[in-house]
């Protein structure tokens, strides 16, 4: 199967900041494809190229079998987009907003009313359709923005962390959504900030100053990193901190709030040590046990590890 | 082009005209108010200013000449007096605001077409009163020239075209013809009825602002298609305004209306196509709404005020201006207004201006597409 978004050498400098720097990417169709990266890494910026929003300052781009730099208004009706901070039309409603995009669209009217109550009932809005848009939650108007870029039904959906700033229920209802589309065939491509989400996802980019770190499937990303996850709940996580941190085997302390995430070689082994080392300086543990490793813990592992060896360069 | 697309992008504005207050009122309610607020402080009416006189020349020019200065309600004659001891005692007291001399060689001089020889001594500590009555005196003085002696003249048999008009180079700031509210409002309207460009102005920055031009560009849409679809809905708005203000101007300040309004309605259309696309035109490059208000201001609104002529003659302005204010679409249809009210002319007269801004227009519109690209950057 041919892809259906290739980049080469796909580069974007803002004077001399090079936000997308060299990037290959090739996305299958039907893939649900996760962009994550700390914030400034380029996933905007990327994601603005592929929409055609953005001049092309090095490299190729196509995009459902058009190229990105001289047909970029073919690619328009192929793809949805919603940007990072999409802003609907306030003072329309929920009805009103979906009609006018479906408009320019060019979405029939038999089906711009077919599809307006399948996407509103979809997205679980059908109740508030006569409200407008700036009266609508936070969650309820990002489903309403992902409606507006579903109503021309789209191959490809490209969206910019369209759950950021949402409550945890929402964010569940959303990728609901998302997982049916994916199902449907859909291809998308989305930003976010969430590594439980970078879990839903068929494949993960991980992009770092503009360029594409690791690019492979959750499962594949969480074995690249070394060995086992202890998660233990101390009473004094910065006292913990420094006297796991000193403990031979223990490659790895990441904080999580009050808790701690250790990676190391030998879990079942080292549990029980690491145990008594905390009670013999006398810090109380609420709780300890293995867990399995999971995509934010890779995530803060690969970042670390990219970020050491840039300083060993800038050191050099 | 598509008239979906531009019909869609037109319905949204229109609601949004529709559902926002500030929106609305400014393009509905502020040409009024502007037409309002300029009619009545740019047309100051100080009535029964009294002034003493001392006429030297005592012929019946000059006995004419005082009485059509002091005839009507804005200056009142308080003393014929004999000397300019009697003027200072005057106005020391505060009893009249300004005193007029006529020379000896008054009538003399005037008919020679030696100029208007008289002096005007104004109060200093009132002189709103006392610019007042020069100006009004300027101003009458040279309508009578212009007026009484070009028919002595005609009876005495001099030709009129060796006449030449009188210029009394007094000038204030605004209006500064001293025009009466019949000469000036017509041109006020054509300042106030060009609000709606502000407005298309600021609906582009406002959307770059808010994100949804991102969104709008990510969609099919054409360039021309959207900034089109943007300006209908000024224009029609607009065309409300132009009903209701020269209804004001008639019924409110009782200006004459001797043209036709088929014929008025038709040019301010083509004159809201004209400026609405400068407007387009400020939006497109504008990055923020206050950015678009202030270049607004700067290309709509100053030029309105300084080049379109409504407060300055453009014939006295530098070169460089004058060319400026033909590019200006307020320029030519401040013709219109002022043709079409007062004279009553039209169309045989009219057709180069609204040729011009019919021009500008599609100038400006073609600019306005040729640059707005559906690129964030
Ligand atoms: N319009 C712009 N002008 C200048 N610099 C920009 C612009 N957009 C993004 N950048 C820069 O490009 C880099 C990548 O930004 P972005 O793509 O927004 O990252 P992310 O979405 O991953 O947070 C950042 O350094 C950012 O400052
Ligand atoms: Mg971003």
């Amino acid at each position: 199967m041919s892809a259906i978004i290739e980049t080469s050498g796909l580069s974007r400098l803002f004077k001399q900041n090079r936000a997308v720097d060299n990037l290959d990417l090739e996305i299958q169709p039907g893939e649900l494809f996760g962009l994550v990266g700390p914030d400034g890494a380029g996933k905007t910026t990327t994601l603005r190229l592929l929409a055609g929003l953005l001049y092309v300052t090095e490299g190729s781009a196509s995009v459902a079998g058009f190229d990105l730099r001289t047909q970029p208004e073919s690619i328009k009706p192929q793809i949805g987009y919603m940007a990072q901070e999409f802003s609907l039309y306030a003072k329309l409603s929920v009805l009103e907003n979906l009609r006018f995009f479906a408009e320019l669209y060019n979405v029939s009217k038999t089906e711009q009313k077919e599809r307006t109550e399948r996407l509103l009932t979809f997205a679980g809005l059908t109740e508030f359709k006569e409200r407008r848009a700036v009266h609508l939650s936070g969650g309820m108007q990002k489903k309403l923005a992902l409606a507006c870029t579903l109503i021309h039904q789209p191959p490809i959906l490209l969206l910019d962390e369209p759950t950021t700033g949402v409550d945890p229920v929402s964010r569940r209802e959303f990728w609901n959504i998302l997982t049916e589309l994916h199902l449907e065939g859909t291809t998308i491509i989305v930003s976010t900030p969430y590594m439980d989400e970078a879990d839903r996802c068929s494949r993960v980019g991980l992009m770092y100053a503009g360029k594409l770190m690791v690019c492979d499937t959750p499962q594949n990303i969480r074995h690249q990193i070394e060995g086992e996850l202890i998660e233990i709940f101390p009473d004094n996580w910065q006292a913990a901190h420094q006297i796991v941190s000193t403990i031979p085997g223990v490659l790895e302390v990441q904080t999580y709030g009050e808790a701690l995430h250790l990676l190391v070689e030998d879990g079942e082994n080292q549990l029980p040590k690491i145990e008594t080392a905390l009670k013999q300086e006398g810090i109380h543990i609420n709780g300890a046990r293995l867990a399995p490793k999971r995509m934010e813990e890779a995530f803060i592992s690969l970042i670390r590890r990219i970020e050491s060896e840039a300083e060993e360069i800038a050191d050099e | 082009m598509s008239f979906r697309h531009i019909w869609a992008i037109t319905r949204k504005e229109f609601h949004h005209i529709l559902r926002d207050r500030s929106t609305l009122f400014l393009v509905l309610i502020t040409p009024t108010a502007l037409l309002l607020l300029f009619a009545y402080a740019l047309t100051v009416d100080i009535q029964h200013v009294p002034i003493a006189v001392l006429d030297y020349d005592r012929s019946s020019l000059s006995r004419t000449f005082v009485q059509q200065i002091t005839a009507g309600e804005d200056i009142d004659l308080y003393a014929q007096v004999e000397t300019i001891g009697e003027i200072e005692d005057l106005l020391m007291k505060g009893e009249v605001k300004a005193a007029l001399i006529l020379s000896p060689n008054f009538s003399n001089d005037l008919l020679a077409l030696k100029g208007l020889p008289l002096q005007v001594i104004i109060d200093g500590t009132e002189p709103e009163s006392g610019v007042f009555a020069v100006d009004h005196i300027a101003w009458r003085a040279e309508e009578f020239v212009n007026q009484a002696v070009a028919g002595q003249l005609q009876a005495m048999g001099v030709p009129l075209d060796t006449l030449q008009p009188i210029d009394l180079r007094i000038r204030t700031w605004f209006n500064p013809d001293l025009k009466p509210r019949n000469d000036l409002i017509p041109g006020l309207i054509s300042m106030v009825l060009g609000m709606p460009a502000l407005s298309v102005a600021l609906t582009l920055a406002h959307e770059r602002e808010h994100g949804t031009l991102e969104q709008l560009m990510a969609t099919p849409i054409g360039r021309a298609e959207l900034l089109v679809g943007k300006m209908v809905p000024y224009i029609i708005v607009g065309l409300i305004n132009v009903v209701v203000i020269p209804i004001i101007a008639i019924l409110w300040f009782r200006i004459p209306f001797n043209g036709s309004f088929i014929l008025f309605f038709v040019l301010s259309a083509i004159f809201l196509f004209s400026i609405l696309s400068l407007g387009i035109i400020v939006g497109v490059f504008m990055p923020t709404q206050a950015a678009a208000l202030a270049l607004s201001f700067l290309v709509i609104f100053f030029p309105g005020f300084f080049l379109t002529g409504i407060f300055f003659p453009i014939a006295s302005m530098p070169e460089i201006m004058r060319l400026e204010a033909l590019g200006l679409p307020g320029t030519h249809y401040a013709v219109i207004t002022r043709g079409i009210f007062l004279p009553g002319v039209g169309l045989d007269v009219l057709w180069p201006y609204a040729i011009m801004m019919t021009g500008l227009g599609f100038a400006f519109t073609g600019v306005a597409a040729l640059f707005f690209k559906k690129k964030l950057g």
